[in-house]
C-alpha cells in the first residue's frame, strides 16, 4: 500500500503555513520598517513575541496532547532558551561597550583585563566583579546557539531519564516537573549562580553589531526569524505525529502498560518526544527574549508553565494548530483586558472593571472548557467540518481508568 | 526575656510627684543648667550627651524627674527655653515645678541612644526603690550597657526583698565583674562561678576577653598576652593573609599587581614604545613582562618584590594570635570556661533546630493533609487547595474585624474558617470534580482554573495588602528554655493543633463509620459501591474535610505569617511535595513527609545561614531525586489500590 | 500575573495619535508607568494616583505653558518585560514628553534601554541601590548615600551598634546597598565576623531561624543592630517573629529601609515600637507644604484614613521639577528641558528644597523614624539636605566614576582616565 505523501495526508498543516506566511507578509508591510507603518513597532513586537509562545504552545502539545505528559515545566526550557543567547547579547554588547572605553588608554588591553572590565560592567549593578564560570563561552555566539538547544535538551534528557525509568508518571510526573522548574528559577533567583539574581538578563533587544539598524526594522526580522521557527516547528510535529511514531506515542498515551506489553521501548519514545519539544521551547525562547528585552527568573515561575498548558487546553490539545490557536487567541486577549483598554462592563449595582475581573473571568472559563468542551476552540472546526465522534454512549474509549473519553475523541 | 516597657520610669516619676507633702520646690542649679544647654536638649546625642545628663541628675530629684520625663519622651520645649514635663493634659515647669497652663510646649523625642544614657544615669537611684517594677527596669538597663560605675552599684546596694530580683541582681554583679573588676582573682573566680554555663549574657562576657587579632613578628612578643602561633598557609592564615600583613607592618614591598604594572608601563612610553617594547605589542600579557623587565633592568621602575621573595619574608616571620586582653589568667579561665560551654551549646543549638524544623514540618502536615486526603480517595490533585487556605485565613481576618476579643474571635474563626472551606470544598467537589472524575490531569488544570479565579476574587475584595491576623496576648511571646533554646508561643499552638488533627483523622478513619466507608473506596472503590457505600458522597465528605482542614491551617498560618491572597500559592508546592515524598494513601506518610522535608530544609538552612534561597533550592533538588528512589513516597501505599 | 497580560495593544495602538506638533490649547501629554495589578499594584497604585492629583492640582492652576496637560495610564501589571514594552508605547504611539513610574530596579533597568532608543524622560521616585545616571531619567528617590550611609551612621553613633546584621530580600537593590554597607563598615573598622549577611526569597513567611541567629550574635558581646531591606509582605512574618522572641528596640534596633507607612498598616505595631526606619520624608514632617499635600491628597482620594509616603513626595517633586523646567525652557522637547532641569530648585515637604544635580540625582534631607503605635513613626534625626551620588564612594570600582550631564555628557565618567566610560546606560 503506498502511503499518500505527508502534505497531502495532513491538509491542516498547509493552511496553518500558507495562514502563517499571509500574516507575515501582511504586518511587513504594514510595519514602519518595510511599509506603510500603520502597524507600530511595539505592536510588531508583540505580534513576534506571541509567534515564539504559539511554538512554545506546539511543543507543549506535544508532549502532553500526544504523549500525555502533562509537563507543569516547559517554561524552564523556553527560559533557559532565552538565557543562553542572552547571555551571548549581553557580554557581547558589553564587550564593544568596554573595548571603546579601554581604547582610550595609553596601553591597549590584555585579553584579560578586557574580560574583567566586561565582568565589571555586567555584574557590577548586582555587587560582583568577577565572570562566573557559566560565563565561560558567552563571548562566541556560535558556543551559545549551540547551548541554546544544548542546555535544555540535556536537562529534559536527564530528567526524564530519571522520571521515566523509575515509571513516574500522571499528577505525580507534573508535579515534579513543576519542582523541576520552580528549583531552577529559585537557583536563578540567587546572585551567587551568576546570572543576575532577579534582575536577570537585560538590554536584549540591543543586537550587537546591529546598532544602526534600529528597532523598527529589527522587529520586523524578528517577526521573520519567528515565523520561519514556527512554521519549521510546526511542520517537524506535524511530521512527527503523522507516521507511526505518531500511533505509538498516542498509544502510550491512551495505554502506557499495553504498549509496553506489546514490546515497545515506552520510556525511549517519552524520553524523545519530551527532549525534543524541550529544544523546540528553547528555541522559541532564545526567539522572544531579544525581543521582549529582558529576562529573569519569574519568567519560569510554575504559574508560567502552567498558563501555557491553559493556552493549549483552550485551543483544543491533540492537535497542533489548537494548540498556535490557543496561544495566541488566549494571549492576546489577556493583554488586551488587562491593558486597562477594555470597556467597563456595567452590570446592575456593580461596575466590572477587567484589570480586576480579566483573572477570574479567564480562570472560570478554563474550568468551562475543560467540563464541556474538552476539544477546545479548535473543536470548532469539527463542528463546522461536520466531523462527529463515534457513539459509544459515553463510555471509556480504552479499557482503563484515565483512557480518552468520547468527547475528546477526534478519531 | 522580659523587657518592662519605658513608661515604668514615667511611673516612678509619677510616684516621685504623688508623694504627698513633697512641694516641688524651685531649683535655681538646674535652671542654670538647662539654660546654658538649651541647644543640646534639643537635639542631644548619644555620643556627647552623658556629662549634661550628670550634671542634670546631680541637681537633684528635680534633676532626676526632668531625666525620667525626657526619656519617656514627656519633656517638652517653649518657645522661650523653658522645659515642661507634661502629663496628660497637665504641664509643670521642670525647674520650678509650677503648674503651667495652656502652654504649647515641642515635645522633645531623644532617640533611644540618648534614651538609654538617662536611663544609665538614673539606675543608681532606682536600685533601692521600693517599686519592684521599677528595681527591675533598673537591672534590665544594667544588662543592657552595665559599666564598672554599675558594678560598684550594685555592689552597694541593699539586699533586695524579692528573691528573684536579688538572684538576677547578683548574677549581673557576677558578669560585671569579668568585664570591669580590676582585680585579676575576682574576675577569675567570678568566670569560674559561671563556667559551663550557655546563656547568651555569659557568652557575652567572654567573647570581648577571647578577641584575638594576628601579629607577625621575628620574636614572640614579650608583653603581650599570646594565645598560639600558627603557620602561614593553615586554615587560620593563608599565605596571602600572612604578607598582607608584613605589607602592613611595613616589612614587605607589595607585589606587582597586573594594575601596578600596566600604570607603571602607561608612565613610561616613549616614542610609542615602552621598555622597548611597541605600545600596539602591550596587549600581550608576556610582552607586558618583557617591558617591565626591560624597565627595570633600566631602572626606570622600582622593582616590585617577585614570587620568591615574598614566599621567603613570609617564612621568615612567626605569626601570633594574641589577645586583646592583657591578663593571661582571665583568658585562661575564659578559655577554660568556654570550652566546658561548647558541647553542650552545640547540643542545645541541635535541640532548637530541631523545634524549628517540628515547627516548619507542623506546618507543611496542616497544609499538606487536606490534600493527601483527596489525592489517596480521588487521585486527583487539588490545585484550588492553597486558595482554601487563603480562605481560611481571610475568614479568620473578617471574623477578628467583627469581634474585638482576640482570644473568643479566634475560637469563632477556627470552627468558621472550617465550615466555609468545607462548604467551599463541597461546592467545588459538586460541580467540577466530579463531572471529571478519572481524569486527574484535568482535574488538575480545572482547579488551577478555580485557584486563579478565588485569588483574583480575594485581591478585588480584600486588595493586595496585607492585612492584619493578631493572635491573642496568650499566644504571644515565646517559650523560652535558656537563651539557646527557645520557640515562639504560636508555633507551639501550630504544633498541637496539627496533633489534634492527627489524632482526629485517625480517630476518624479507625473508629468511624464515615472511615471504614473511605478506606473501601480507597482500596476499591468498585467493589465499595456494590456493597453498598456510595463512592460519590464518600468523595464529597473527604473533599470537604480536606478543604476544611486546609481552612484550619490557613488561620494557623495567618497568624504568624501573613494574610494576602498569594498566601495559598507560597504554601502549595510545599504541600504537594509533602504528599508526593510522603505517599499517598496514609496519614503516616503525609506526616513522614512533612518531617523529612521540615527537618531537611532547616538543616540546610543552618548550614547556610547566609542565603535561605539556597536552601530552599536544595531542599526542591532533594525531592525531585528522591522521588527517583522511591517512586511511591516513603510510606507506598501497597495492594491493588496502588496500580489504580 | 505572566505573560498573559504581556501581549497586545492592538486596537488602541493603531488609533494612531497623529504626531501633530504642540497647537495652542493642544494638551500635552505624559505617561504614568505604574503597575496597577500584579504583586506590585499595592505600592505602584498609590504613585498613579499622586501623579494624577499634581495633574488636576497643575491644571487647575491654568496647566502648563497655557495647555493642559493630561495624563496616559498604562498598566505593567508587575511583569517587567512589559515595563519596557509600555514605555515603548508610551514614547511612539501615545507621545508623551515626560512619564512618570516604575518602582522596582528591575522595571527601571527594563526601561532603561528604550529611554535612551527613543530619548525619552522618566522620572524615578523611589529609593534604589545608585550606581546608575542616565541621560534620560531623573532620580528623585534617594541614592544610597541619601539613606543608607546615614541610617548607618545613625546606628553606630546614636545607638551604638557594633555587631551587624544586614538582613535583605534577594534582589538587586539589598545586594547592592548591603555591598555598600559592607566596604563603608569595614571602612570604619568593623570586623568581618561582626556582619553578618542574609537574603530570603520575596514573601519569605518562615523566619525563626534567621530571627534566633541575629538574637544569637549577643554572645559577641557587642551591641547588636539589624539593617533591613526586607521588601513587602515578608516584612510581616519578620516584625511578628521579632516580636514573638521578645527582641526590644532597645536590645536589637531594627533599621529599615523599605518599611514606611503603608507597610506598617498590615501588621500590629504595638510591638514594634521604637524600631527605626530610614527615609527622605515621613508623614508626620512638620512643615506647611506637607499639611497642605496631606489634606490635599485625602480630599483627591476621597478616604480619611490614607497615608503618604516617600515616594509620593519623591513623585510630587519630581511632577514639580519637570513643570519648573518645561516653563524654564518654554517648551517640553526633552533636550531642552533636559538642559533646564539641572539646578532647578523645588520646595519638598520636609521644610527643605529639593535642587535637581547635574548627576540627574536631587538633594534631599535624611529623616530618621521610630515607629509609634499609631503605625506613624516619630521623627528622630534630620539632616540638612545632602546630594544624591550616582555613584558610591565605597566601592573601589565605582568610587572613581563621577555623572555630569551638562558637563560631561556623561553618566559614567572615570575621573581617573579623564574618559568617558559610556554614554549610555548599563542595563
Amino acid at each position: 500500500m503506498t502511503r499518500k505523501p505527508f502534505l497531502l495526508q495532513n491538509p491542516s498543516v498547509l493552511v496553518v503555513l500558507g495562514l502563517l506566511a499571509a500574516f507575515t507578509l501582511a504586518v511587513t508591510l504594514l510595519s514602519q520598517a518595510y511599509g506603510t507603518g500603520l502597524i507600530p513597532t511595539s505592536t510588531v513586537k508583540i505580534l513576534g513575541k506571541t509567534l515564539c509562545l504559539a511554538l512554545a504552545a506546539v511543543a507543549m502539545d506535544l508532549v502532553w496532547g500526544y504523549v500525555g505528559i502533562l509537563s507543569l515545566g516547559q517554561m524552564a526550557f523556553f527560559a533557559l532558551g532565552g538565557y543562553m543567547i542572552g547571555q551571548w547579547l549581553m557580554y557581547a554588547r558589553t564587550e564593544t561597550i568596554v573595548a571603546a572605553s579601554l581604547a582610550n588608554n595609553p596601553i591597549p588591553p590584555t585579553p584579560l583585563e578586557l574580560q574583567q572590565a566586561v565582568a565589571n560592567q555586567i555584574f557590577g549593578v548586582v555587587g560582583s566583579a568577577d565572570l562566573p564560570l557559566v560565563w565561560g563561552l558567552a563571548h562566541s555566539l556560535t558556543a551559545q546557539l549551540i547551548l541554546v538547544v544544548a542546555v535544555p535538551g540535556l536537562l529534559a534528557l536527564l530528567f526524564g531519564w530519571l522520571a521515566f525509568r523509575s515509571r513516574v508518571n500522571g499528577v505525580y510526573l507534573s508535579i515534579l516537573t513543576q519542582a523541576m522548574t520552580l528549583a531552577l528559577a529559585l537557583w536563578l533567583f540567587q546572585n551567587d549562580s551568576g546570572f543576575r539574581g532577579n534582575n536577570g538578563l537585560s538590554g536584549l533587544q540591543n543586537i550587537p553589531g546591529l546598532d544602526a539598524v534600529g528597532q523598527a526594522t529589527l522587529s520586523v526580522w524578528f517577526l521573520w526569524a519567528s515565523a520561519a521557527a514556527l512554521g519549521l516547528g510546526y511542520l517537524l510535529a506535524a511530521w512527527l505525529v503523522s507516521g507511526k511514531f505518531g500511533s505509538v506515542i498516542r498509544a502510550i498515551r491512551d495505554d502506557e502498560t499495553r504498549v509496553r506489553f506489546l514490546g515497545y521501548p515506552v520510556e525511549g519514545f517519552k524520553l524523545v518526544v519530551f527532549v525534543l519539544a524541550a529544544m523546540i521551547t528553547a528555541i522559541a525562547g532564545a526567539l522572544y527574549y531579544p525581543q521582549a528585552g529582558i529576562i529573569n527568573p519569574a519568567e519560569l515561575a510554575p504559574i508560567a508553565s502552567i498558563y501555557l498548558a491553559v493556552w493549549v487546553a483552550i485551543g483544543g490539545r491533540g492537535r497542533l494548530y489548537g494548540a498556535v490557536i490557543g496561544a495566541v487567541v488566549v494571549s492576546l486577549l489577556s493583554s488586551w483586558f488587562t491593558g486597562g483598554r477594555a470597556p467597563d462592563l456595567a452590570l446592575p449595582g456593580y461596575v466590572v472593571k477587567w484589570v480586576d475581573w480579566w483573572q477570574v473571568a479567564l480562570g472560570l472559563s478554563f474550568v468551562l472548557v475543560t467540563l464541556f468542551a474538552p476539544k477546545g476552540i479548535s473543536g470548532l472546526f469539527d463542528w463546522l467540518a461536520g466531523i462527529l465522534p463515534p457513539r459509544r454512549h459515553g463510555r471509556d474509549l480504552g479499557p482503563d481508568l484515565g483512557a480518552l473519553q468520547e468527547q475528546e475523541a477526534k478519531a | 526575656m522580659i523587657h518592662l516597657p519605658r513608661p515604668v520610669i514615667g511611673l516612678a516619676l509619677a510616684l516621685m510627684l504623688a508623694l504627698p507633702g513633697a512641694p516641688a520646690l524651685a531649683n535655681p542649679q538646674l535652671q542654670a543648667v538647662i539654660t546654658e544647654n538649651i541647644d543640646q536638649i534639643r537635639k542631644p546625642s548619644r555620643r556627647t550627651v552623658a556629662p549634661l545628663v550628670a550634671q542634670i541628675a546631680a541637681t537633684g530629684p528635680e534633676g532626676a524627674a526632668l531625666l525620667a520625663a525626657w526619656a519617656d519622651r514627656r519633656l517638652g520645649v517653649t518657645e522661650d527655653g523653658r522645659l515642661l514635663i507634661v502629663t496628660g493634659d497637665d504641664a509643670t515647669d521642670a525647674a520650678t515645678g509650677a503648674a503651667v497652663a495652656g502652654a504649647d510646649p515641642d515635645m522633645l523625642r531623644p532617640n533611644s541612644g540618648v534614651r538609654g544614657v538617662i536611663e544609665s544615669a538614673l539606675v543608681v537611684s532606682q536600685l533601692s526603690d521600693p517599686e519592684p517594677r521599677i528595681r527591675a527596669a533598673a537591672l534590665d538597663a544594667i544588662a543592657r550597657s552595665g559599666t564598672a560605675e554599675h558594678l560598684q552599684a550594685l555592689r552597694d546596694a541593699p539586699a533586695d526583698p524579692d528573691a528573684a530580683l536579688q538572684a538576677r541582681k547578683d548574677r549581673l554583679q557576677t558578669l560585671l565583674t569579668i568585664q570591669h573588676d580590676s582585680d585579676s582573682a575576682a574576675r577569675v573566680a567570678a568566670i569560674e562561678a559561671l563556667s559551663g554555663d550557655v546563656s547568651l549574657d555569659f557568652r557575652a562576657a567572654l567573647n570581648p576577653l577571647l578577641a584575638t587579632r594576628v601579629m607577625a613578628a621575628t620574636e614572640p612578643p614579650a608583653d603581650a598576652n599570646i594565645a598560639r602561633e600558627i603557620t602561614p598557609g593553615s586554615d587560620a592564615l593563608s599565605r596571602d593573609a600572612a604578607y598582607d600583613l608584613l605589607k602592613a607592618n611595613g616589612t614587605a614591598q607589595p607585589r606587582l599587581t597586573l594594575a601596578a604594572q600596566r600604570d607603571a608601563l602607561a608612565a613610561n612610553i616613549v616614542d610609542g614604545r615602552a621598555g622597548g617594547v611597541p605600545v600596539a605589542d602591550l596587549a600581550d600579557p608576556a610582552a607586558r613582562d618583557r617591558a617591565y623587565e626591560a624597565l627595570e633592568a633600566a631602572g626606570t621602575v622600582t622593582p616590585a618584590a617577585t614570587e620568591a621573595e615574598a614566599q621567603a619574608a613570609i617564612d621568615a616571620h612567626r605569626y601570633f594570635e594574641v589577645y586583646a586582653e592583657a591578663d593571661a589568667a582571665v583568658t585562661d579561665a575564659a578559655r577554660a570556661a568556654q570550652t566546658r560551654a561548647q558541647v553542650r551549646l552545640a547540643a542545645m543549638k541541635g535541640i532548637d533546630l530541631g523545634l524549628d524544623a517540628l515547627s516548619l514540618a507542623s506546618i507543611y502536615f496542616l497544609a499538606a493533609i487536606g490534600l493527601a486526603v483527596t489525592f489517596g480517595v480521588m487521585r486527583v490533585i487539588n490545585m484550588a487547595h492553597g486558595e482554601f487556605i487563603m480562605m481560611g485565613a481571610y475568614t479568620g481576618y473578617v471574623v477578628q474585624t467583627l469581634i474585638a476579643g482576640r482570644t473568643l474571635s479566634l475560637l469563632v474563626a477556627l470552627p468558621l474558617a472550617f465550615a466555609v472551606t468545607f462548604l467551599a470544598g463541597v461546592v467545588l467537589y459538586r460541580l467540577v470534580i466530579r463531572h471529571l472524575a478519572h481524569r486527574p490531569l484535568e482535574t488538575l488544570l480545572a482547579t488551577f482554573g478555580v485557584s486563579i479565579a478565588l485569588q483574583q476574587i480575594a485581591k478585588n475584595v480584600f486588595g493586595t495588602q496585607a492585612r492584619p491576623l493578631t493572635s491573642p496576648a496568650w499566644l504571644e511571646g515565646a517559650i523560652t528554655v535558656n537563651d539557646v533554646i527557645s520557640i515562639s508561643t504560636i508555633r507551639v499552638a501550630i504544633f498541637v493543633l496539627a496533633l489534634l488533627f492527627l489524632g482526629l483523622f485517625l480517630f476518624i478513619m479507625k473508629r468511624t463509620r464515615l472511615g471504614l466507608e473511605v478506606r473501601a473506596v480507597t482500596q476499591n472503590p468498585g467493589m465499595a459501591a456494590s456493597m453498598g457505600i456510595n463512592p460519590d458522597r464518600i468523595a464529597m465528605m473527604t473533599f470537604g474535610l480536606g478543604s476544611g482542614i486546609a481552612g484550619i491551617a490557613g488561620v494557623a498560618i495567618g497568624l504568624f505569617a501573613k494574610v494576602t491572597s498569594e498566601l495559598g500559592q507560597d504554601y502549595i508546592v510545599q504541600s504537594f511535595m509533602t504528599v508526593v515524598v510522603g505517599g499517598v494513601g496514609t496519614i503516616w506518610g503525609t506526616l513522614a513527609g512533612a518531617g523529612l522535608i521540615g527537618g531537611f530544609s532547616k538543616v540546610v538552612e543552618s548550614l547556610n545561614p547566609g542565603n535561605t534561597l539556597a536552601a530552599q533550592t536544595f531542599m526542591i533538588l532533594f525531592i525531585i531525586i528522591f522521588i527517583q528512589f522511591r517512586p511511591r513516597g516513603i510510606i507506598p501505599q501497597k495492594g491493588r489500590a496502588a496500580e489504580a | 500575573m505572566t505573560r498573559l497580560t504581556k501581549l497586545l495593544m492592538l486596537t488602541s495602538a493603531l488609533t494612531l495619535a497623529n504626531a501633530a506638533w504642540a497647537q495652542e490649547g493642544e494638551p500635552i501629554r505624559i505617561g504614568v508607568l505604574h503597575s496597577l495589578s500584579g504583586t506590585m499594584a499595592i505600592s505602584e497604585t498609590t504613585l498613579k494616583d499622586t501623579v494624577l492629583m499634581m495633574v488636576e492640582q497643575q491644571n487647575a492652576k491654568g496647566g502648563l505653558l497655557g495647555r493642559p496637560i493630561e495624563a496616559v495610564v498604562v498598566d505593567p501589571a508587575s511583569d517587567w518585560p512589559l515595563f519596557a514594552e509600555k514605555a515603548r508605547e508610551l514614547l511612539t504611539v501615545s507621545d508623551v514628553d515626560a512619564i512618570f513610574g516604575c518602582w522596582t530596579s528591575v522595571s527601571r533597568k527594563s526601561v532603561l534601554p528604550v529611554l535612551e532608543e527613543l530619548n525619552g524622560l522618566l522620572f524615578y521616585p523611589v529609593q534604589y541601590e545608585g550606581e546608575e545616571s542616565s541621560k534620560n531619567v531623573i532620580y528623585t528617590g534617594a541614592a544610597p548615600n541619601q539613606q543608607a550611609i546615614p541610617a548607618v551612621d545613625y546606628m553606630m553613633e546614636e545607638l551604638g551598634v557594633e555587631s551587624w546584621a544586614l538582613l535583605g530580600t534577594d534582589y538587586v537593590y539589598p545586594r547592592t546597598t548591603n555591598n555598600i554597607l559592607e566596604a563603608y563598615l569595614k571602612d570604619k573598622g568593623v570586623a568581618a565576623e561582626d556582619i553578618f549577611v542574609n537574603y530570603t526569597p520575596f514573601g519569605h513567611s518562615d523566619w525563626s531561624k534567621i530571627v534566633a541567629d541575629v538574637v544569637a550574635r549577643g554572645a559577641g558581646g557587642k551591641k547588636v543592630g539589624v539593617v533591613s531591606t526586607i521588601n513587602g509582605d515578608a516584612n510581616v512574618g519578620f516584625y511578628k517573629e521579632l516580636a514573638a522572641a521578645g527582641v526590644s528596640a532597645d536590645d536589637i534596633p531594627v533599621m529599615a529601609f523599605s518599611v514606611g507607612e503603608e507597610e506598617l498598616a498590615g501588621l500590629d505595631t504595638a510591638n514594634l515600637v521604637g524600631h527605626l526606619a530610614a527615609w527622605n520624608y515621613f508623614q508626620t514632617a512638620e512643615s506647611p507644604e506637607n499639611d497642605a499635600f496631606i489634606a490635599g491628597w485625602k480630599e483627591f482620594i476621597g478616604d480619611d484614613k490614607r497615608v503618604t509616603n516617600d515616594p509620593m513626595e519623591a513623585t510630587m517633586i519630581g511632577f514639580n521639577a519637570w513643570v519648573a523646567a518645561v516653563e524654564k525652557a518654554g517648551t517640553t522637547e526633552v533636550d531642552p528641558v533636559l538642559e533646564a532641569i539641572v539646578g532647578v530648585e523645588v520646595p519638598n515637604l520636609t521644610g527643605g528644597t529639593a535642587t535637581v544635580l547635574p548627576n540627574h540625582h536631587l538633594t534631599k534631607p535624611v529623616l530618621i523614624g521610630e515607629i509609634r503605635e499609631d503605625g506613624q513613626f516619630d521623627i528622630v534625626s534630620q539632616t540638612e539636605p545632602v546630594p544624591g551620588d550616582a555613584w558610591t564612594d565605597f566601592l573601589p570600582e565605582s568610587a572613581v566614576l563621577d555623572a555630569d550631564w551638562p558637563g560631561k555628557s556623561c553618566g559614567m565618567f572615570n575621573t581617573e582616565t579623564q574618559s568617558c566610560v559610556q554614554v549610555q546606560s548599563n542595563y
